[in-house]
């Protein structure tokens, strides 16, 4: 202290004013700390667990995962329609990473040529970020392993392994089942405002076709979901199991068909077009439905180039079209039966009366020629059938008129489409003088020269094989209208069965009056079609009707032989036939397309193989057939370890008389 | 010792007497909040002494020891070094504009060989000590009112606009928030006061329509409105209320916070921490640190009313006000209650600078407890 302080009278009151307003600031600084600590009573106590859900939807990510699409079986469980599993590489967009880089580092680990080097640039660069975008499919082992070691060191990059639709069965089920293919935009529009997120999941697959298609909600399933815990970046930082959300498998989905006879239909044509349809006349089960020439279903999962499609697409004999629900041509001699029928139910004639061919027959001023160049002769209703005699029916269909064919030809399913749970059939024409009045409006007159070329299956007339089938299948029951079934259960859930319909309004006198002349086609020595129509099989025989229908004019033409035209002039062959002819269980139609033979020829001969395969099937038909083995004794404990080691998954066929 | 023995003449500059004066209650607060901001940078590494915890603990130490250091040292020395700081640090603050290091897009950083120094946090000081010398040797009469006060005026603004043009606006505004402070402990006409309150609420639309940056602007539009722009500029505050409330009563427990371990918060080591804190340790940590925080100024206040001398008062007050600027600043922030200003929470942060300024404050705060019986001369006239 030895400089003197300075000393002012007022420094007290400066002191003064200093406390008082130092407890001021004081007050104010605590309130603010009061204030602080509101804020946290508030953030911390009262939306505290507001503020918890928001902390834990930060911290956890949901993936989806995919559930695994319902298998397709057909109806002794063999499988039609799989998955199995695909090794992916995925790239998914990461803050930061550099693309390019990324990707030709993969290109060192899995095969990418530079070609698809620069559209994987394209199109990860184009993706959202973080969604994943499929580099490679179905990598080998070795693939999978050496990119999965490299993974962490690269971002965004993931192996993973998905499922892959596959068909075992290659093309015979191509067009029943269809196929599996990717997402594109327009299924994502179609879904609505709220779309299943599965559609945006890099592996998955939607129905296009057939079953695939029309029942993709119920193969589809649920999306499950994995629990993981993200950093700030996205990236995994955990799995939590517990959270996980398991998905719900699709449902499996049985089917009618057999897939032994729809291999075997596919088998017997060869390189020939055309369709075969088998159905069991007592329950309505299509045990085949079949289009050839197929494709192979599983390239269409891959996705197919432009070039393969188009050499599918532009094939003269259109593998991608579905004939036996989506052809219509007309049937031939095989729609005699039914105005056979129609005349019998008319009442205007008996089978009795009779009509003498000689070859043609003159009308309105041209000739109707038949078949047979030399004619049958005189002819009563079950040999103009058993004669496919054209003479006869041309002069029935214009004694009975259009309208009486129509009406029983409609409750026989002509003109019909049925609801087998698949889209794409077409009706055809089943003409008629109301028809020609609706759908011919600038020539709404029925020409009474038109009649005759009806009676024998040609004109307006248009069938799909299906229908024929029906057809069949309503006459060799005799009783029922029968449905066609397609799809036999779903999710384990039986479908209604075809059997669930009503009577055919028609008497079974008469019905059976047609099914005699369609045994003799098949099994008197003069038939149409007896030495094609011969199975084999002992006792059961099987009757049938063929047909040929013409798709040009013969008038001006020297010969009606098909050998001498282009494919696409070549007559339509077809058999419809059912068996056993006695005790009718199954009904078939088979249509060779363009066949250029006769139904006899072309047709019946496939037919006949098919009918075989379908008949064998059967265990109770079987054991008609077969002499009970002698079996030796079997000592019932010894070996039954390996009692059937080799037998097939498949479940056994049920027993005889199970309801099917 | 007894109390006559403090009184005996010269027994208070024994260095062993100032030693025991210091007030170690302060002390030790200061070392709980450093702890457990290290201890959460522990926590948020995550469970790693580095990059953080352990360097702020050791910078801490150092600190520490240059504030008991500054504690001893004479009131008299920080008497007559005011105008000296004030003035290196103005002249550091147009050093910075000139030659100044340019770091996120501000001029605030200057390169002097090894070290880097921040002139407007010496400047924080140096303001405190500057008003409290001119304060000290200004009557009452003048300091409530008079043309005297454009001095002080003068001694805050040029400062301020130099910190506001690097831009560095949460300095600016806490240099003046400071200066006035301390204008209004010395004194100031009630009048003058109401008149500034209403012309700031004149002024400050303006300021914001024309002299605010725009980065500075949409920070207040972002505060506003959050959730317009939850993953942009609203991110932060959003993320930071999700820390907080989520912690909820006894936080999430040590080093499960999910907000700050997998870096949702932003920041998490130094503005944020607070909130990193908050998310592990809930309600009852906040409230803890808070008071913490509370028990250094109310203790800092105390030691500025018992000083015998004009200039230990305003000098401890000014020191006290900046830090509590600080933690309240930060805290609203944080909280959601404020926009997002680059301000830490101090000790409790991670960042060199403010924890040099802070302790270098309580220093001073420390030197006028020693001191707080010395008489403080007066220099040559009134302005020195």
């Amino acid at each position: 202290m030895s400089e003197p302080s300075i000393f002012f009278s007022e420094v007290n009151e400066r002191q003064g004013v200093f406390t008082r307003r130092a407890f001021l600031m004081g007050g104010l600084t605590g309130l603010g700390l009061v204030a602080l600590g509101g804020q946290l009573v508030h953030l911390q106590l009262v939306e505290a667990n507001r503020y918890a859900k928001l902390a834990e939807s930060n911290k956890f990510n949901f993936r989806l995962v995919p559930p695994p699409r319902g298998l397709i079986l057909d109806r002794n469980g063999v499988t039609l329609a799989s998955n199995r599993p695909n090794f992916r590489l995925l790239v998914a967009r990461d803050g930061g990473m550099d693309v390019e880089t990324t990707v030709a580092e993969l290109s060192n680990l899995v095969p990418i040529d530079d070609k698809r080097r620069i559209r994987l640039v394209k199109d990860i660069k184009r993706a959202p970020k973080r969604s994943p975008v499929s580099v490679m499919e179905d990598m080998t082992w070795e693939e999978f392993s050496r990119v999965n070691v490299r993974a962490p060191e690269l971002p965004g990059v993931t192996a993973d392994m998905g499922e892959v639709r596959v068909y075992p069965h290659g093309g015979a089920f191509a067009h029943v089942i269809g196929y599996v293919a990717k997402v594109n935009d327009k299924d994502v529009k179609a879904a609505g405002a709220n779309p299943d997120p599965l559609l945006y999941n890099p592996g998955f697959r939607i129905g296009r076709q057939g079953i695939e298609k029309a029942f993709d909600l119920q193969l589809r399933g649920k999306p499950g979901a994995q629990k993981q815990e993200v950093d700030a970046k996205g990236r995994v930082v955990r799995q939590d199991p517990r959270g996980d959300i398991a998905p719900t498998p699709g449902k499996e989905i049985r089917l009618t068909i057999d897939v032994d006879v729809q291999e075997r239909a596919l088998e017997v044509f060869g390189e020939q077009s055309g369709a075969a349809v088998v159905m069991d006349c007592r329950t309505g089960d299509l045990l085949c439905l079949l289009s050839a020439p197929s494709f192979d279903a599983n390239r269409f999962v891959r996705g197919l180039t432009v070039p393969e499609y188009k050499a599918l697409n532009e094939y003269e004999r259109r593998p991608l079209l579905d004939k036996a629900l989506s052809g219509t041509y007309p049937p031939g001699s095989t729609f005699k039966t039914m105005v056979a029928l129609a005349a019998l139910e008319s009442g205007m004639i008996t089978p009795q009366d009779r009509y003498v061919c000689g070859g043609a027959w003159w009308f309105g001023g041209r000739y109707f020629h038949c078949w047979k160049k030399d004619g049958h002769g005189a002819q009563n209703m079950h040999d103009a059938i058993k004669n496919s005699c054209d003479i006869y029916f041309y002069q029935v269909a214009l004694k009975i008129g259009p309208d009486r064919i129509a009406s029983v030809a409609g409750p026989f399913g002509i003109g019909q489409t049925f609801d087998i749970g698949i889209t794409g059939q077409m009706a055809g024409t089943l003409p008629s003088t109301d028809w020609v009045k609706k759908h011919r409006p600038s020539d709404p007159k029925w020409y009474p020269g038109e009649s005759p070329s009806y009676g024998i299956g040609q004109g307006l007339l248009n069938v799909n094989p299906l229908q024929l089938c029906v057809m069949t299948a309503r006459l060799a029951n005799g009783r029922k209208a029968l449905n066609p079934r397609l799809v036999k259960s779903i999710g384990g859930v039986e479908q209604p069965r075809g059997s669930e319909a009503p009577d055919l309004p028609f008497s079974p006198e008469h019905i059976a009056i047609v099914r005699e002349g369609m045994a003799a086609v098949a099994n008197d020595v003069s038939g149409g079609a007896y030495r094609q129509s011969q199975l084999g099989l002992g006792p059961i025989k099987m009757a049938g009707k063929t047909g040929t229908a013409q798709v040009r004019s013969y008038d001006k033409v020297a010969s009606r032989k098909s050998s001498s035209v282009g494919w696409k002039l070549k007559d339509h062959n077809w058999f419809v036939a059912f068996a056993p002819y006695d005790n009718p269980r199954y009904a078939l139609s088979l249509l060779v397309e363009h066949g250029g033979g006769s139904g006899a020829t072309e047709a019946a001969p496939r037919a006949r193989e098919i009918m075989r395969t379908v008949l064998l099937k059967d265990p109770e038909l079987r054991s008609l057939i077969e002499q009970p083995m002698p079996m030796p004794d079997v000592d019932p404990g010894a070996d039954t370890e390996g009692a059937a080691p080799d037998l097939p998954d498949a479940a056994p066929p049920p027993p005889p008389g199970a309801p099917t | 010792m007894t109390v006559s023995a403090l009184t005996r003449p010269g027994e208070r500059d024994r260095p062993i007497v100032k030693f025991s004066e210091i007030d170690w209650a302060f002390c030790l607060f200061l070392c709980l909040i450093a702890g457990i901001g290290a201890m959460m940078m522990y926590s948020a590494a995550p469970q790693s002494w580095l990059p953080w915890a352990a360097p702020h603990l050791i910078r801490f130490g150092v600190f520490f020891v240059i504030m008991i250091v500054l504690a001893m040292v004479d009131l008299r020395v920080w008497f007559s070094v005011a105008y000296i700081v004030y003035g290196v640090a103005l002249v550091l603050l147009v050093g910075v504009e000139a030659f100044g290091y340019v770091a996120k897009g501000a001029q605030r950083w200057l390169d002097i060989g090894p070290i880097r120094i921040q002139p407007s946090e010496i400047m924080k000081i140096g303001v405190v000590l500057a008003l409290a010398r001119f304060y000290h040797g200004l009557s009452g009469d003048h300091a409530r009112f008079s043309w005297w006060l454009l001095v002080p005026a003068a001694m805050i603004g040029a400062p301020a606009l130099l910190v506001a043009v690097q831009p560095d606006l949460g300095t600016a505004i806490l240099i003046v928030a400071t200066g006035v402070a301390m204008m209004v402990l010395a004194g100031l006409s009630l009048r003058l006061i109401v008149a500034g309150i209403v012309a700031l609420m004149v002024a400050a639309p303006l300021a914001f329509e024309f002299l605010l940056h725009d980065y500075q602007r949409n920070r207040v539009f972002t505060f506003l409105h959050p959730e317009k722009d939850p993953s942009g500029e609203g991110y932060h505050i959003l993320q930071s209320k999700i820390a907080l409330g989520s912690g909820g009563l006894l936080g999430k427990g040590f080093g499960l916070g999910s907000q700050s371990q997998l870096n949702f918060l932003p920041e998490k080591h130094t503005d944020f921490m607070f909130a990193t804190l908050a998310e592990e340790f809930g309600f009852v940590g906040c409230f803890s640190v808070l008071f913490l925080y509370g028990a250094i100024i109310f203790m800092a206040l105390r030691i500025a009313s018992t000083s015998h001398s004009h200039f230990g008062r305003l000098g401890a007050s000014g020191v006290t006000a900046t830090f509590a600027l600080y933690v309240l600043i930060n805290g609203a922030m944080v909280m959601g209650l404020a926009p997002v200003v680059g301000v830490p929470m101090p000790l409790l942060s991670y960042g060199g600078t403010v924890m040099l300024t802070v302790m270098i404050g309580f220093g001073l705060v420390q030197s006028v407890r020693v001191h707080r019986y010395s008489e403080v001369t007066a220099g040559r006239g009134a302005l020195l």
